[in-house]
C-alpha cells in the first residue's frame, strides 16, 4: 500500500478496553471530563467513574467550551490601594476531554482563534495547553448541519486524539505530540492498523454525509452576501417577533466569546476582583453606553446581529464561519426559532422580490 | 502525571494584554460642567517616557474598585511625559473617577486602536471638524499638527457645542484663536446668552460650518468626532463640498469592555471598533450596516 496515510497516525482501540483506557487517563490527569447523561440531556461534566460515560450522543447541552472559557472567571485581584495585581499562581489543572465531537472541536479552535491570534490571552493559553482533547466520530439528528458548514469531520480542527467508531473498535487517529504521548503510555492497549481496519475507517466515514437529510440542510452558498442583502428583510422582524432574547443561543453556541468584566470590591473594601462574565448580544444592555443608547437598538437589530456575526462579521475577523452547525441554538430555543429556517426563509425573501 | 507526557505541557510565556500600568493624577482642571480633565504621570518614569500613541488612539482606564473604561487620549504624543484625558460624568465609573483627588492612584492599559493616519495626513491640509465631547481626541490632534506644523500645509478646526457654559479648553481655544498657523471657526447650537454671542462666530450646527472653510478639498484630509448624530449630516456637508470619501476620517465610539478584540462589544457590522478603528474613513460608515 501507499503511504499516502501515515499509519504511524493511527492507531486501534478496541472496544473492550475503553475503560482501561479511560482510568489511565484519569490517572494522568488532574480531572478527566466527558459527556454523562443528566436528565433529559447529556452534558460534559468531570468524571469520578468512567462507567458512567455515554459514548453516543448527539449533542451536549454546553459545549466544552465551558471548560476552558468558563463563564464565570477571575481575571486577577488586585490591592485597592496600591493597585498591585496579586501574583497568580499557575492555577489551571491538567484537563482532558474525552468524547468531543468535531462540531465541537471546531468550535474550540474558532476560539483558539480569537483569543490567541492578535493580543494573545495568556489565561487561555495557559488553560488551552493543559487541555488534552479527545474526539469522537458521531452520527447527525435533525438539527445538525455541520455537513454545510464543513466541520463534520474533525479535519482542520486542534485535537490530540480522534475516535472513529468502526464496529466493535476505535479508529484513533493522532492529531498532536501529546496525543501521541498518551497512546505511548497506554502501551498495550492500543494496536496496529490493519488493512481491514483502515478500509472500514473509510467506509464509516464516508457513511456520515448519507446520514443527513439533505431537504433540511441550509444553503450556505454566498450566505455572508444574501445577509447583506437582505439586511433590512422583513424577515428579520417576524423570526425577532418570537424571540425572548434569554441568551440560550448564545450560552449555548461552541463559538461565541462575548464577555463582560466586572470589579468586585471584598466586603472590608482592601481587594478588588476582576470578574469577567459570558454574556449575550442578545440582551438588550449589551450595546447600551452611557446616555443610554443602544447601538444595537431593538430586538430585530440584536436577532440580526447574532446571524450577522456568525456569517459576516467572523469570516472577516477569522476567515471562517462562526457557526459549526451543531444545532445546539435551534435545538434549545425555547421559542422554536431555527436558524436553519431563518436563512432558508431569507433566501426564499429573496427570490420573491427578484421575481417580481 | 507522568513526566515524557508533562514535557509537553510547558508553557511559552507570552505579554499578557491585560495587566495594566500605574498611573498618578498630577492635575485635575475643570472644564465645564461634568466635564473634566485629568493630567496623568506613570509611576514607572520608563514607561512615561516610552509611552507613545497616536492621535485617535484610546486607553482603558481603571478606576480602582469601579471597573474599566475607554477614554480618548486628548493629549499630543509630542508632548511626552504624561498623558492627559477628558472625563464626562455619565454613569457609575466616571462619578467614581470624580471623586478621587491629585496625587491619587489609577491604572491604564494601551495605547489601544488605530488613530488617525497622521503619516499620511503629511504634506496636506487637515480640516479638523469638532462636535461637543468630540474635541477630546481631536485635541490631540490639534496639538500633534501644531508640534509638526512644517509636516502639514493649512489647518483649520471647526468647533460646535451647545452653549459657552459647554466649551471645553477655552483658553486654549482663544489662543488658538489668535495663532496665524491655524485657522478656527467655532459654532453655539442657539445663541442664549450675551456670553455665547460674544464668544462664537456662528449660530447652528457644525455642518453649517463646512461650506465657509477655504481649503482645497483636493489636498484636504478630514478628521472629525462628535455625537454619532451629527456623523450623517458632516459626511453628507463634506461631500457636498467636494471632500473625498476616503479623505474624511470619523472616531466612532462603542460600548467597550476588553479595547483587543477579545469581549466582542464593539462591533460594527463585520469590523471591531477596538482593533479595527476607532477611526475610520468616511467609506466604511457608509457601507458597513449600522455604523453611523
Ligand atoms: C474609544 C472610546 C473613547 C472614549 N473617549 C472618551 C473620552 O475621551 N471622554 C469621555 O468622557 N468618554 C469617552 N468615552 C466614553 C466612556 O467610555 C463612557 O462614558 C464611560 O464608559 C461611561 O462609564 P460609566 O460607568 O460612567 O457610565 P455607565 O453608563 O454607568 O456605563 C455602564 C457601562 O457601559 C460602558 N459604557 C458606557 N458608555 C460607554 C461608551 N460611550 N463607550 C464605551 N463603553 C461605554 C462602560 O464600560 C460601563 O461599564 C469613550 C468611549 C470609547 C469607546
Ligand atoms: S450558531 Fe447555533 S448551530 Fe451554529 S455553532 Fe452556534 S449554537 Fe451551533
Ligand atoms: S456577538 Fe453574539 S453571536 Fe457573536 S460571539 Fe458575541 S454573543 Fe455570540
Ligand atoms: S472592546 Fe472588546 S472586542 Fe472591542
Amino acid at each position: 500500500m501507499s503511504t499516502l496515510f501515515k499509519l504511524e497516525k493511527a492507531k486501534i482501540l478496541s472496544k473492550s478496553r475503553i475503560f482501561d483506557f479511560l482510568n489511565l487517563l484519569k490517572e494522568n490527569f488532574d480531572s478527566l471530563i466527558a459527556p454523562v447523561r443528566k436528565g433529559k440531556y447529556t452534558v460534559f461534566s468531570e468524571i469520578e467513574n468512567v462507567e458512567d460515560i455515554v459514548f453516543e450522543y448527539t449533542r451536549t447541552l454546553l459545549p466544552p467550551k465551558k471548560f476552558i472559557l468558563k463563564y464565570r472567571r477571575e481575571r486577577f485581584t488586585y490591592d485597592a490601594q496600591t493597585l498591585e495585581i496579586e501574583k497568580q499562581e499557575n492555577l489551571s489543572k491538567k484537563q482532558v476531554i474525552f468524547g468531543v465531537h468535531p462540531c465541537d472541536l471546531h468550535g474550540l479552535t474558532i476560539l483558539d482563534q480569537i483569543h490567541l491570534g492578535e493580543f494573545p490571552d495568556p489565561r487561555y493559553l495557559e488553560v488551552r495547553r493543559n487541555t488534552v482533547l479527545i474526539g469522537l466520530s458521531c452520527e447527525p439528528d435533525e438539527w445538525c448541519y455541520c455537513i454545510s458548514t464543513g466541520t463534520a469531520f474533525p479535519d482542520g480542527a486542534n485535537w490530540d486524539l480522534f475516535l472513529t467508531d468502526i464496529g466493535d473498535k476505535y479508529f484513533v487517529s493522532i492529531g498532536s505530540d501529546k496525543g501521541d504521548e498518551l497512546v505511548h503510555l497506554s502501551d498495550g492497549l492500543f494496536e496496529e492498523v490493519t488493512e481491514e481496519d483502515l478500509n472500514k475507517f473509510k467506509e464509516e466515514t464516508a457513511k456520515k454525509k448519507h446520514l443527513f437529510d439533505y431537504e433540511r440542510l441550509p444553503d450556505l452558498e454566498r450566505i455572508s452576501q444574501v445577509i447583506e442583502l437582505e439586511y433590512e428583510s422583513e424577515v428579520w422582524k417576524k423570526e425577532a417577533e418570537r424571540c425572548l432574547s434569554c441568551g440560550t443561543c448564545t450560552n449555548t453556541c461552541p463559538t461565541c466569546f462575548c464577555y463582560t468584566s466586572v470589579d468586585i470590591p471584598s466586603l472590608d473594601g482592601k481587594k478588588v476582583q476582576r470578574v469577567e462574565f459570558i454574556t449575550s448580544c442578545q440582551y438588550p444592555y449589551y450595546s447600551r453606553v452611557a446616555g443610554g443608547h443602544e447601538f444595537l437598538e431593538d430586538r430585530t437589530a440584536r436577532f440580526r446581529h447574532r446571524y450577522y456575526h456568525k456569517f459576516v462579521g467572523y469570516p472577516y475577523q477569522i476567515g471562517k464561519f462562526g457557526c459549526v452547525g451543531c444545532g445546539r441554538c435551534s435545538a434549545f430555543c425555547p421559542a422554536n426559532i431555527s436558524m436553519v429556517k431563518t436563512l432558508k426563509k431569507l433566501r426564499e425573501g429573496k427570490k420573491e422580490k427578484t421575481n417580481v | 502525571m507522568n513526566k515524557q507526557l508533562e514535557k509537553l505541557f510547558r508553557l511559552p510565556t507570552v505579554e499578557d494584554p491585560y495587566q495594566y500600568k500605574k498611573v498618578r493624577i498630577v492635575d485635575i482642571e475643570d472644564l465645564a460642567p461634568d466635564h473634566r480633565m485629568f493630567t496623568l504621570k506613570f509611576t514607572d518614569e520608563r514607561v512615561s517616557q516610552n509611552f507613545d500613541f497616536v492621535p485617535g488612539q484610546f486607553i482603558m482606564l481603571t478606576i480602582p474598585k469601579a471597573g474599566e473604561i475607554p477614554l480618548s487620549i486628548c493629549s499630543s504624543p509630542t508632548r511626552k511625559g504624561t498623558i492627559q484625558i477628558t472625563v464626562r460624568r455619565t454613569g457609575r465609573k466616571t462619578k467614581y473617577l470624580y471623586t478621587l483627588k491629585e496625587g491619587d492612584l489609577l491604572a491604564v492599559r494601551g495605547p489601544y486602536g488605530n488613530g488617525f493616519p497622521m503619516d499620511l495626513m503629511k504634506g496636506n491640509n487637515v480640516l479638523i471638524i469638532a462636535g461637543g465631547l468630540g474635541l477630546a481626541p481631536l485635541r490631540s490632534v490639534i496639538w500633534y499638527v501644531l508640534d509638526k506644523r512644517e509636516d502639514y500645509k493649512e489647518v483649520y478646526l471647526l468647533y460646535g457645542t451647545r452653549n459657552y457654559r459647554l466649551v471645553l479648553y477655552k483658553e486654549e481655544l482663544e489662543r488658538l484663536r489668535k495663532r496665524s498657523d491655524i485657522k478656527t471657526l467655532f459654532a453655539l447650537d442657539r445663541f442664549e446668552s450675551e456670553e455665547d454671542r460674544a464668544w462664537a462666530d456662528y449660530e447652528g450646527y457644525l455642518p453649517g460650518l463646512i461650506s465657509k472653510v477655504d481649503l482645497d478639498p483636493e489636498k484636504t484630509y478630514v478628521t472629525v468626532c462628535g455625537p454619532p448624530i451629527a456623523y450623517k449630516f458632516i459626511g453628507a456637508e463634506l461631500i457636498k463640498n467636494g471632500y473625498h470619501e476616503s479623505k474624511i476620517f470619523v472616531s466612532l465610539e462603542r460600548k467597550m469592555e476588553c479595547g483587543i478584540g477579545k469581549c466582542g462589544h464593539c462591533q460594527v457590522g463585520y469590523k471591531l471598533t477596538c482593533v479595527d478603528g476607532p477611526v475610520f474613513p468616511l467609506w466604511d460608515t457608509k457601507n458597513l450596516p449600522n455604523m453611523i
